[in-house]
């Protein structure tokens, strides 16, 4: 019994352990650009592979929250451009799979 | 009595090394103010090209190449118009090399190429082009660097070429034509000129100057790049075609250049 507990703890370490590189490995990008009046994200690991169903966050230069999305299947998120103001958006792909773009005043022209 | 053989001697030395540094190699470079683009750097980068011995700091005069241009993402655009000529001189002579400034849009790789006209060598008696490229990684997007551009002849990186620490090793194929390129010379030279090199570098003899390595039966070669700053290597092959000089059919020395760049573990 307490034999193949420690088992299944020794393999979990080795999971979560694999996961831990992995995650190192395929760091979290988002980036992010303005046209015609709408602000385009695209979140991707340094390899090419999209961020799916990632969490999006978009806040103001005081860090209020001003909206919420998800990518899609190409890693993919847009919404319109409201106000000429810097925006801090943020990607969220779980696991501690998180970065940020500021785009600033200049990139919206 | 005494003098004159001292004078001879010296002159012969002089003559020995004008020749030994006329003959040391010649590279074509392409040099941008930053490899690494990230989120915090400024997206408009400077782009050098230029024809010279790097090691030695002396550069030859360049006319506009035939082609410069910058791949991304499969797509490639001509940047030629966008070259401006820069005007240089070193002790006894003025010489020209050539400039852009390029504004990142998009996350990816981005490889800068160029094509030169091909540069009479009177003292080789032969042509040089040298077909040159780099690559600038941007926002943290690593893709694109491992596919050809399509030149007649080229280095295909096989380590990516960038983010590479002092004294890793850099691998690379020569392909001419498209097709991997057995036992060609690859010349490898340190660019004293790199923002980052602390103190010029002395070579303590000529073959310090050029580093050489061959490739293998299927095109492959690596080096370990010892210093910080700007690697070039230039894999060497001599052209199915010729050209006129004077009237006389001449050889054209090709070479695939490509240049890496290295930074300090600290």
């Amino acid at each position: 019994m307490m034999a193949s507990v420690l088992r299944v703890l020794a393999l979990s370490v080795i999971v979560f352990v694999g996961c831990l590189s992995s995650a190192w490995a395929h760091k979290v990008n988002i980036f992010a650009y303005v046209e015609d009046g709408k602000v385009y994200t695209e979140s991707y690991f340094a390899s090419g592979q999209k961020v799916m169903g990632g969490k999006i966050e978009v806040l103001d230069a005081n860090g209020k929250e001003l909206l919420t999305g998800t990518t899609d299947k190409e890693g993919l998120f847009s919404f319109p451009l409201t106000e000429k103001k810097p925006l801090t958006i943020v990607i969220d792909a779980g696991m501690g799979h998180r970065n940020t773009y500021v785009l600033s005043q200049d990139e919206m022209e | 009595m005494r003098k004159t053989p001292k004078l001879v001697l010296l002159s012969c030395c002089a003559a020995l090394l004008t020749t030994a540094s006329v003959a040391n190699a010649h590279f074509g470079a392409v040099i941008p103010s930053d490899d690494i683009v990230t989120q915090k750097d400024s997206k408009k980068i400077e782009v050098a090209v230029k024809f010279l011995h790097p090691l030695e700091g002396h550069y030859m005069e360049m006319v506009k190449p035939k082609r410069f241009g910058v791949v991304h993402d499969g797509t490639s655009t001509d940047l030629l118009p966008t070259l401006k000529a820069v005007k240089g001189t070193e002790p006894g002579k003025a010489f020209t090399s050539w400039q852009t400034q390029y504004q990142i849009k998009r996350p990816g790789d981005y490889v800068f190429f160029v094509e030169p006209q091909p540069y009479w060598e009177p003292v080789e008696d032969s042509y040089i082009v040298h077909y040159t490229k780099v690559c600038v990684n941007a926002l943290g997007l690593e893709e694109g660097w491992d596919t050809p551009v399509g030149l007649e002849t080229e280095i295909l990186a096989k380590t990516r070429p960038y983010g590479l620490w002092t004294g890793n090793v850099f691998t690379g194929q020569v392909l001419v034509k498209g097709k991997p390129a057995a036992d060609v010379e690859v010349e490898v030279e340190y660019l004293n000129e790199s923002p980052e090199n602390p103190s010029a570098v002395h070579p303590p003899s000529d073959p310090f100057i050029t580093q050489v390595v061959k490739t293998d039966a299927n095109g492959f070669f690596t080096y370990a790049m010892p210093r910080a700053g700007w690697w070039g290597f230039a894999a060497l092959s001599t052209a199915d075609w010729t050209l006129k000089q004077d009237g006389q059919e001449k050889p054209v020395e090709l070479g695939a250049v490509m240049w890496v760049h290295t930074t300090d573990m600290k």
